[in-house]
């Protein structure tokens, strides 16, 4: 090996996963740079209502995280950072990482002058597009970290100056450029995470045709309080009420023509959702469609439980199409009862795809050639020497088996530096 | 009433061609999404199921089969690759051969070598047969098939070809209609039977179930093939004393004349399209190919193209071609009817209107029953109070 072994590590991805890797290197005493592509940590953790099966809030979590982040002066973060380069080799790796320009520097204080200021808006991408907001924002309420984004459609506009002028503390910086830098480290986690397999290749669910037709990621945000609805439940062509709700398990999921395996995480996520439902509206009706659930170990007790709700239903049939009722404003769900071999046509209110998940390398791949599965996953915890997987790149995960396999990364990571140098 | 289950039912059907079927996990989008598919018979996972548990006798009684006109979008659309659209044609396979009481059918399908050797021994008797019977006179100096086979006597063959291929394909319907029907074929009254009859024949016609399946091509290709077919049998079978003219005696717009040259259109088309489809695997129907599939539309294309060989050789006035292409015209179309109409493939022109028929018989029945049944129940109530 030439030269001493680089000591630092550098964690790609800051979800769940990442995030944990990151701390628990940093705290076992290593250094270690964080890079996200988001402008705020999290991942989708940070976009979800509720875990399962406490039905619990993921931010108290989530908090102490940033905590143990900001108080660690071992971990330096990059938000809005993508990897671009790897070179070198296990304890000596060469990296570069694009820093896109947030326009916002850490002067800010949140006090949402600019976004006061400006008329322009964009998609909230982290309401998957469901609201709009100003093109001056703050991610989310509780972002990490707390600071406000400008979008690159408002600095080039004509508001760019009147934007700037408003911030009274001078936080607004419109001369930032990309850039980027290199960063020299001994070994890398790898948790980019996943995104939702996309509905729009579902040609017989309408997903983008017909409005009330969403998906389980959507719900998370319109079931929470500082989603779209703040929280309430409503038909996005009506923006009432829904009498009934119809959840359809393995969307896109167990399925040759789109993702072929099983996200694991699905039936417990519409158990969850159907709470949601359920507790606000508590006339309201909800069907589950279902292949098969797969609720195991500590998690059939909360199939169990929510088994006993009659508002509930389980049925076993895989929804084949979804049309517009002729004679109401309802969509109709084309399925077979397969335990009594009956051909239904159900009419529903809201539809929730419970779509899978898709790793994020299935679009983004890694820097340098690696080996893949049959599912564009990471096949193994060490993708190669001084390379590890984490989180639901490796595998689909629900949220407590991505701390997991946060902290397994962060292991490996070490022992690959570890008495090199 | 006990279930036979028959454990090694799917290893017997892989000979009729089934694949696929044990992916099946039973999520029942293959059901929902066919176009076809209704309360009282939604299929084809209920038969993917019976496949797959080895039901038998259940099958045997199925008219789903039947109902199904492969269009393929179960397929298309199955998440494990079960290819519930082959299975359902597996089992047209398999209940064709045990319609057929002769148990020849069972052969044609599960063994290939049988399926040719047939197909050899029939046409080479055919030929032989052309050989030793004719009038040894042939016109040399004018094409005239007439002047060594005579319409008359060629007329009295096909009565009775037509009368033995009919009683086989009668038999085997009748079986088929005691199989679907049970023991409600004694109790539903003629009128219902009868009320229900021009539907058969417009279902014969028009085909006009597979018109409600997305790939509308599917369904004229397979309109084509029919009616060509059809029209081809009428003409030859029971007009032809006015088809087999020596000399092109009709006008060009003569009715013979017309539904001969749409016959021979249609058939070209459909057959070279289905053929072309199956070699390239176009579509979800054309994947799985058995070996029956290709001896049919093979025999089918080589009845046509010699048919259009004949009709130039005689406008040429070639008198050997003419003679010589007859014959071997004859030794690809016969087998083709002989064995395919009660045996094979062509038997399911009969199978499927008849079940499309009798499924709208029980149904009208069992409702007229239900709705007789409650109005006997108020009479009863009524009496009670």
């Amino acid at each position: 090996m030439s030269g001493p072994t680089n000591q630092s590590i550098l964690v790609v991805g800051g979800g769940m996963s990442g995030m944990t890797a990151a701390i628990e290197a940093a705290e076992a005493g290593y250094e270690v740079y964080l890079v996200e592509k988001n402008p705020y940590l999290g991942g989708r953790v940070a976009q979800l209502n509720l875990y399962f099966p406490k039905l619990c809030p993921p931010y108290c979590g989530l908090e102490i995280n940033f905590r143990r982040i900001k108080q660690n002066p071992k971990i330096r973060v990059f938000t809005m950072a993508q990897v671009e380069s790897i070179t070198g080799e296990e304890g000596n790796f060469e990296v570069t990482v694009l820093l896109r320009p947030r326009y916002v520097n850490e002067k800010c204080t949140c006090c949402g002058k600019c976004a006061e200021a400006t008329t322009l808006e964009i998609d909230n991408p982290f309401n998957y597009g469901m609201d709009r907001v100003k093109a001056a924002y703050l991610p989310h309420d509780m972002a990490f970290p707390m600071r406000y984004v400008i979008d690159p459609v408002l600095v080039q506009s004509s508001e760019a100056q009147k934007v700037k002028e408003s911030c009274p503390y001078d936080a607004i910086d419109l001369s930032m450029e990309p850039k980027t830098i290199t960063l020299s480290v001994g070994s890398i986690v790898w948790a980019t995470g996943w995104n939702p397999y996309d509905a729009k290749k579902l040609d017989t669910y309408g997903f983008g045709v017909y409005p009330d037709v969403i998906t389980n990621v959507m719900m998370e945000r319109m079931a929470a309080n500082n989603g779209p609805t703040q929280g309430k439940i409503v038909r996005p062509s009506t923006g009432q009420p829904p009498k009934n709700v119809a959840f359809i398990q393995c969307a896109g999921s167990r399925d040759e023509n789109h993702l072929p395996f099983c996200s694991s995480i699905c039936c417990l996520a519409s158990m969850k959702q159907a709470t949601y439902v359920r507790d606000q509206l508590p006339d309201s009706k909800v069907y589950i469609f279902y292949i098969d659930i797969r609720a195991t170990d500590r998690y059939e007790d909360f199939y169990s439980k929510i088994k006993q709700d009659e508002g509930i239903v389980f049925f076993k049939g895989k929804v084949a199409k979804i049309f517009p009722s002729e004679t109401s404003d309802q969509l109709i769900l084309r399925v077979e009862n397969t335990m009594t071999e009956e051909l239904m046509e159900m009419p529903f209110d809201l539809v929730v795809l419970a779509t899978g998940m898709e790793p994020s390398t299935a679009r983004d791949l890694l820097p340098i050639p690696v080996a893949y599965d049959d599912y564009q996953f990471l096949p193994a915890l060490t993708v190669q020497p001084g390379i590890y997987a984490a989180g639901c790149v490796r595998s689909p995960l629900n949220v407590a088996e991505s701390v997991q396999d946060g902290t397994s990364a962060a292991i490996r990571a070490i022992k690959s530096i570890v008495g090199r140098r | 009433m006990s279930v036979k289950v028959d454990p090694n039912f799917m290893k017997e059907l892989e000979s009729f061609g089934l694949k696929d079927a044990s992916k099946c996990f039973h999520c029942g989008n293959c059901t929902a999404i066919c176009p076809l598919s209704e309360g009282k018979t939604p299929f084809p996972r209920k038969l993917v199921k019976y496949t797959q548990l080895g039901l038998k006798d259940k099958i045997l009684r199925s008219p789903e089969p039947w109902l199904c006109y492969y269009c393929g979008t179960c397929s298309e659309k199955c998440p494990r690759g079960a290819d519930p659209g082959e299975t359902m044609m597996v089992m047209r396979r398999y209940l064709t051969s045990k319609y057929d009481w002769t148990g020849f059918s069972k052969r044609f399908y599960t063994s290939e070598r049988f399926e040719i050797i047939a197909i050899v021994v029939v046409g080479l008797l055919v030929g032989i047969a052309l050989l030793i019977f004719n009038t040894g006179k042939p016109d040399w100096e004018h094409a005239r098939i007439n002047s060594l086979w005579p319409k008359e006597k060629i007329e009295i063959a096909d009565l009775i070809m037509a009368a033995v291929l009919s009683f086989l394909l009668l038999s085997n319907a009748y079986r088929c209609i005691k199989f679907i029907m049970g023991d409600l074929l004694g109790k539903i009254p003629f009128r219902y039977y009868k009320e229900q009859f021009r539907e058969l024949i417009v279902h014969f016609l028009t085909q006009k179930q597979f018109s409600k399946c997305e790939d509308k091509k599917q369904w004229l290709i397979h309109l084509l093939i029919m009616t060509g077919y059809s029209t081809a049998f009428l003409l030859v079978v029971v007009f032809i004393r006015l088809f087999q003219r020596d000399h092109i005696e009709y006008e060009l717009l003569h009715p013979i004349r017309l539904l001969g040259y749409y016959s021979t259109a249609a058939l070209l088309y459909g057959c070279t399209y289905a053929l072309i489809g199956r070699l390239n695997k176009s579509k979800p129907p054309y994947k799985n190919s058995h070996s029956t599939d290709w001896m049919f539309l093979i025999l089918l294309e080589l009845t046509t193209l010699t048919g259009i060989f004949i009709h130039f050789t005689r406008l040429l006035d070639w008198p050997f071609a003419t003679y010589a292409l007859y014959v071997i015209h004859l030794m690809v179309a016969v087998p083709m009817l002989v064995l395919e109409v009660p045996f094979a493939k062509w038997a399911h022109l009969a199978y499927r209107p008849i079940v499309i028929f009798l499924m709208k018989v029980r149904e009208n029945y069992l409702r007229d029953q239900a709705s007789e049944s409650v109005e006997s129940g108020e009479v009863q109530e009524r009496a009670a109070t």
